[in-house]
């Protein structure tokens, strides 16, 4: 199943391009970059700062129904984690297909250890960790 | 418009978009990814020419 990544400031498409086209940092960029002038859009996900006019640095993770599954705001001076980010869509990936089970802090990918919530785990998740 | 909560549908948007590998104008929407089955990850940022 596939995945779309689109970054989105309040820059129009214009802005975006001569940027993209400018800057040595982004000559690798290849993901769409989202014009919301209006911020109507960054309204809705609630990172539109109406003092600045600006956006917060916030990563939102949709399913294929259009179901938000994952939403993660930093203010300006906090930058994200790439790392954490992927680990995020993986799990989100895997549990759409394993409804049962849950990805604890540690999962990182397909294959790492689950929790399957039931009855038996109350009290006992320290065990199911374990393995035991 | 609705605030967006997890577990929920989010309303459809668009948004226009500059496209690098192909440098030309292009359209996103939520529409076309649920009609393509594809997930989406929306990363928003401050600001074009800033240091992100």
């Amino acid at each position: 199943m596939g995945c779309d990544i689109v970054t989105v400031s309040t820059d129009t498409k214009f802005v975006h391009k001569a940027w993209q086209e400018s800057e040595k940092e982004l000559a690798k960029v290849k993901y769409p970059m989202g014009a919301d002038r209006s911020g109507k859009v960054s309204r809705m996900f609630g990172v539109f700062d109406e003092d600045s006019g600006l956006d917060l640095r916030g990563t939102f993770i949709i399913n294929p129904q259009g179901v938000l599954m994952n939403a993660e705001v930093n203010f300006y001076n906090l930058g994200r984690n790439i790392d954490e980010m992927m680990r995020k869509f993986k799990a989100n990936m895997y549990l759409a297909k394993k409804t049962n089970e849950a990805c604890p802090s540690k999962w990182k990918d397909e294959g790492d250890q689950t929790l399957t919530p039931s009855a038996k785990m109350v009290g006992k998740v320290h065990e199911a960790l374990q393995g035991k | 418009m609705s605030e967006i909560r997890l577990g929920a549908k989010v309303p459809d948007f668009e948004l226009e978009t500059y496209e690098p590998t192909k440098g030309d104008f292009g359209t996103f929407s939520l529409k076309d990814q649920i009609q393509k089955k594809r997930w989406t990850i929306l990363f928003f940022y401050p600001a074009d020419f800033t240091f992100v």
